[in-house]
């Protein structure tokens, strides 16, 4: 073929890496670009062994692809998305990404020469762009999981998502037979003071509310803005008395000192309805909230500022007294 | 363009993927060193928009790995294989390979698995109509977490025709099913059919 010149430059300019090994995985061929990334001559190392030379590929894993190429003479594949890299190369872009190596796509073909003597010849593709754009996309997926589950004022879990976690540790707690507290609680007098100091100046107490609330609560305790100016807090393996604590705790909090709101003191104050899961059954997260509910009623009844616990005779009869 | 095989074709298609099963029993027989027995296989031509529908009651209830690769011959010969299995199956298979689950990922498995039963199948194919396939990288579809025939669905939508054949190994001490599934665009369905055509003159 009067084209046969070609083969040759071409293989050595193209950016991708080309190996051929023998039967027994002896160096035959290295182009120009493995042998740069690589620093390896072809004429130091050809007829050594490929594991020889290159020390640190996956060995066993690598005989077992080339097996089966040299037996089945078909191809064999190999993915930067499960094994990131088989030889470890240096990749061109050291300043813009976050990798080490270059992600490599391998390919593994059969080759025979003239005589029939069997080959298996390694493509090495440089994927180390795609590499770098998956990574940004997990970095943004894993933000905007995130603010999916963030109140975007308060930073405390929205509601969508904290009533799915209530609704998982009602049923971890079911199963393991272990306590569960529920705490619901409402600023005070909210509307009287947004009216006073302005939305800017209620979104602020807010803010502060819940940063001093979280200060409170243990990695394990879910805390979530449930309304406008309603929180609730799911305590983990906490009966009604721990949880009682963690409640008045609160409610000093947010009392003893006054929020600063440009230069204006707001004092403030929370009630607080507490409740320890009891029912048994799909329904039974919607009734905690419910007497979780009943209970942050009877705290504002009561002249707010306080916490009450949901106990089934008290509350039957502060309704009645309504 | 009609899709529609005469029953010459059909009968030659039949033929060629029968001797084509059998290229690829023996070189995985050889390879595993194990006895493998492939029955013939059932092939069937549906159209693809029937695919899903026909595999949702065999995957629907079990964890099951859809893999696809590309294939690419002369004549105009091209489309994508699909390897559908049950993964209680794929780890069957794993074993006999020679894998252990701690130094290859699920994925890796499957893909090599799918790959290594695709390739021999296929190029048994082609080396019986003189022809030389290339592959793309196989690629996961769809395993455990994801509903095989929705991605079934989202993938032989751009395919005019399906060629399913029903694979069937059994080895000495282990047996597996898994289906193939051939996705053909239509162009290169008349391609597929003028091949045919010329083996059914030369006989």
């Amino acid at each position: 073929m009067s084209e046969d010149w070609l083969t040759g430059p071409v293989l050595e300019q193209l950016n991708s890496g080309v190996l051929v090994v023998d039967e027994h995985l002896q160096l035959v061929y290295l182009n120009s670009f493995l042998q740069r990334h690589s620093s390896v001559q072809l004429s130091e190392v050809k007829g050594k062994s490929l594991f020889q030379v290159f020390t640190d590929v996956p060995e066993a894993w690598l005989r077992r692809k080339f097996a089966s190429v040299l037996e089945l003479q078909s191809p064999s594949f190999s993915s930067w998305e499960q094994r990131q890299y088989i030889i470890k190369l240096p990749h061109l872009r050291p300043v813009t990404s976050s990798s080490q190596y270059m992600a490599q796509n391998c390919t593994m073909l059969p080759l025979k020469d003239p005589a029939g003597r069997r080959y298996v010849c390694l493509l090495i593709e440089d994927a180390t762009d795609a590499f770098v754009y998956q990574q940004h996309l997990q970095t943004t997926l894993e933000k905007l999981e995130l603010s999916n589950r963030i109140d975007g004022l308060t930073q405390a879990l929205n509601r969508r998502y904290w009533e799915e976690q209530l609704k998982l540790e009602v049923q971890r707690s079911q199963r393991y037979q272990q306590p569960l507290s529920l705490l619901l609680f409402d600023l005070d007098k909210f509307k009287q003071l947004n009216d006073q100091y302005g939305h800017l100046g209620g979104d602020s107490v807010l803010i502060e509310l819940t940063a001093r609330v979280r200060a409170l609560l243990r990695d394990t305790d879910w805390f979530g803005r449930y309304g406008g100016e309603e929180f609730g807090v799911v305590l983990t393996n906490t009966a009604l008395a721990g949880a009682i604590e963690v409640a008045e705790r609160i409610c000093l909090a947010v009392n003893s000192t006054a929020v600063t709101f440009h230069e204006q003191s707001i004092a403030t104050s929370v009630s607080i309805g507490v409740a320890q899961l009891d029912a048994e059954g799909d329904r039974a997260h919607e009734v905690l909230i419910g007497q979780a509910d009943i209970a942050l009623y009877n705290a504002k009844r009561e002249g707010r500022n306080r916490v009450v616990s949901f106990s089934e005779g008290e509350t039957e009869f502060l309704l009645k007294a309504n | 363009m009609s899709t529609v095989f005469s029953e010459e074709q059909r009968d030659c298609l039949q033929e060629l993927i029968n001797v084509a099963m059998g290229l690829a029993s023996d070189k995985l027989a050889r390879f595993l060193n194990t006895f493998v027995h492939l029955q013939v296989p059932a092939i069937e031509l549906v159209s693809s928009a029937q695919i899903p529908a026909q595999f949702e009651a065999r995957y629907s209830n079990t964890e099951a790995a859809l893999v696809s690769q590309g294939f690419l011959g002369n004549d105009g010969l091209r489309g994508e294989a699909i390897v559908l299995y049950q993964l209680d199956n794929a780890h069957r298979i794993a074993a006999l390979l020679g894998y252990d689950t701690d130094s290859a990922s699920e994925l890796e498995m499957l893909t090599d698995i799918s790959s290594i039963l695709t390739t021999t199948f296929l190029n048994g194919l082609a080396d019986q109509i003189d022809n030389a396939l290339s592959y793309s990288a196989p690629r996961v579809l769809s395993s455990r977490q994801t509903n095989v025939s929705q991605a079934l669905q989202e993938t032989a939508f751009h395919w005019e025709l399906a060629l399913k054949v029903d694979i069937s190994y059994q080895l000495i001490d282990h047996s597996f099913n898994c289906d193939m599934l051939l996705l053909i665009p239509g162009e290169a369905v008349s391609n597929i059919q003028h091949i045919l055509d010329r083996i059914l003159e030369e006989y």
